[in-house]
């Protein structure tokens, strides 16, 4: 009979977060993050990255031990291994995500490829801020005045004329597409972008694809 | 059993108040049953625009409060049948009235008239919260402007979450010059973003100052442009009732406006 594991790794745009319940048997993570790190091994193999924990507290001898599991099993070289800094309350409930293997990928944002969605089957009109820890995806406008904030990817099936924040836990990976992109302002994770001021409306919907690439967001039409 | 409709936009000053008193003499004009509320309190002057201000004796907050009977307060406009005028207090808090209140008013009122139409103070607060509290139907005034625009989409917002569905839309103050030459949005434009129904569009007309320093609305003025506009709304309202003439008016009011604003025809 399997064990239920407790252990969450997520990814963020630093490297691994690892997340340990705070009253956690120490001989309990190590062999959940032992096991974890086993099986992606090939996933993690010849990345650098820096590791960071939350939750339970850990003596420096403990982080060293996992941070020796880590380098030996995972094949990724790690940089560091730290206690993460208590997220903002403001930010968004911790992502559960379990690294798996792609081949190609150094590091994933399982989600941006396949997650939670969320429906928006109306207007996004001003006033209006729709938060999910997850994709969403509109149906209809994004007004001016109107915010959608989004772990994920969001499409618009629209003219997004509002503000939307894609990848909003600081995952680069995110993209917004829209039938229609012309925003007041986009982000991906802490990228910003505001479109061109005097570009007039087409009457024509023109598909557009917005990614970041080299620290600034391109757009695409598609 | 009659019905309340708000007359609302969410910015001052884009002729909620005018519309109000426009639609409501022009349903009386067709032999309708209609009264008036003024919700804005402490704001109030569609009394002042309807010409009844010196006949004011009691107000919505007395008949609320119970200090008067509903009857005493209604104002009879003795230019036209049928119209009355329920005004606002001047003196008053505008938290001397509650939505529920303003509910148990509007449906008192709709057993006994066609149409009450209620004046919406600016705003999205406790007054907007009243104004909407008994309402129906929403009618949302905007102007060719962005802000007006802005502010008319999100108070479609709050009225769709206050299930009051499929308001519908009044573009007031439009110079068809200034469209001309692309320096007005377009009612196109306006439709794009807000995406409900247009019900009707009123020309900018210097008749509406004149007609409301006389007290005396525009809609019973066969020369203004504004009042036409406004006799075309209030068909196209009394329609409602009818839905095949509903559709005639509609469409012929709306290849009218296309061809008088110079609408490419996409
Ligand atoms: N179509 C029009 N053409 C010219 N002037 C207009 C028109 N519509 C309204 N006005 C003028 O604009 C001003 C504001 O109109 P009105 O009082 O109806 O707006 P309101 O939305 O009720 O304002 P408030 O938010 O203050 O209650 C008035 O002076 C009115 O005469
Ligand atoms: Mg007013």
């Amino acid at each position: 009979m399997e064990q239920e594991t407790k252990v969450v790794f997520k990814g963020n745009s630093e490297g691994l977060v690892i997340v340990i319940p705070e009253e956690y048997e120490f001989e309990q993570a190590r062999k959940e993050i032992d096991n974890k790190v086993s099986n992606a091994a090939r996933f993690f193999m010849g990345a650098k990255i820096k590791v960071t924990y939350r939750g339970m507290n850990l003596t420096p001898v403990q982080e060293e031990a996992l941070k020796d599991i880590m380098d030996e099993k995972s094949g990724a070289v790690i940089e560091s291994f730290s206690k993460d800094e208590e997220p903002k309350p403001n930010q968004f409930a911790a992502r559960v995500v379990q690294p798996k293997p792609v081949p190609g990928r150094r590091l994933l944002f399982a989600g941006v490829d396949e997650g939670n969605c969320k429906f928006v089957r109306s207007t996004v009109r001003s006033g209006m801020r729709i938060e999910y820890d997850g994709n969403v995806v509109v149906i209809g406008d994004v007004n001016p005045g109107g915010e959608i904030v989004a772990t994920g990817n969001v499409v618009v099936l629209g003219t997004l004329r509002g503000m939307v924040h894609a990848g909003a836990d600081g995952n680069r990976e995110a993209f917004i597409y829209a039938l229609s992109l012309r925003p007041t302002q986009i982000r991906i994770a802490e990228v910003i972008a505001r479109m061109p001021e005097d570009e007039p409306e087409s009457g024509t919907l023109r598909p557009e694809l917005a990614t970041v690439k080299d620290n600034s967001i391109v757009v695409e039409q598609r | 059993m009659g019905e309340v409709i708000v007359i609302t936009s969410g910015k001052g000053g884009v002729g909620k108040t005018t519309t109000t008193a426009n639609l409501g003499t022009g349903l009386a004009v067709q032999g309708k049953k209609v009264v008036l509320i003024d919700t804005d309190i402490g704001l109030r002057n569609l009394d002042v625009v309807m010409g009844l201000e010196n006949r004011i004796v009691y107000d919505l907050v007395d008949v609320i409060e119970g200090t008067c009977r509903l009857k005493q307060a209604l104002i009879k406009d003795k230019r036209y049948e049928g119209l009355h005028l329920l005004p606002a207090p001047q003196t008053r808090d505008k938290n001397a009235v509650t939505p529920e209140q303003m509910l148990k008013l509007c449906d008192e009122l709709k057993e006994e008239f066609d149409y009450i139409l209620i004046d919406c103070p600016a705003g999205i607060e406790q007054g907007f919260k009243n104004a909407i509290a008994g309402a129906d139907k929403a009618f949302v005034i905007t102007t060719p402007e962005v802000s007006a625009v802005r502010d008319a989409d999100r108070i479609i917002g709050l009225l769709e979450a206050h299930e009051i569905r499929k308001p519908r839309l009044i573009v007031n103050r439009v110079r068809a010059d200034m469209v001309k030459r692309g320096d007005m949005m377009s009612i196109e434009d306006i439709i794009d973003i807000l995406a409900i129904d247009l019900i009707g569009v009123v020309p900018d007309d210097e008749n509406i100052i004149i007609s409301t320093n006389r007290g005396e609305p525009a809609v019973i003025d066969g020369k203004s442009m504004a009042g036409q506009a406004y006799r075309n709304i209030t068909n196209r309202l009394m329609g409602q009732d009818v839905p095949i003439m509903d559709l005639n008016v509609s469409e012929g009011l709306l290849s009218k406006m296309k061809k008088l604003l110079g609408f490419k025809t996409a």
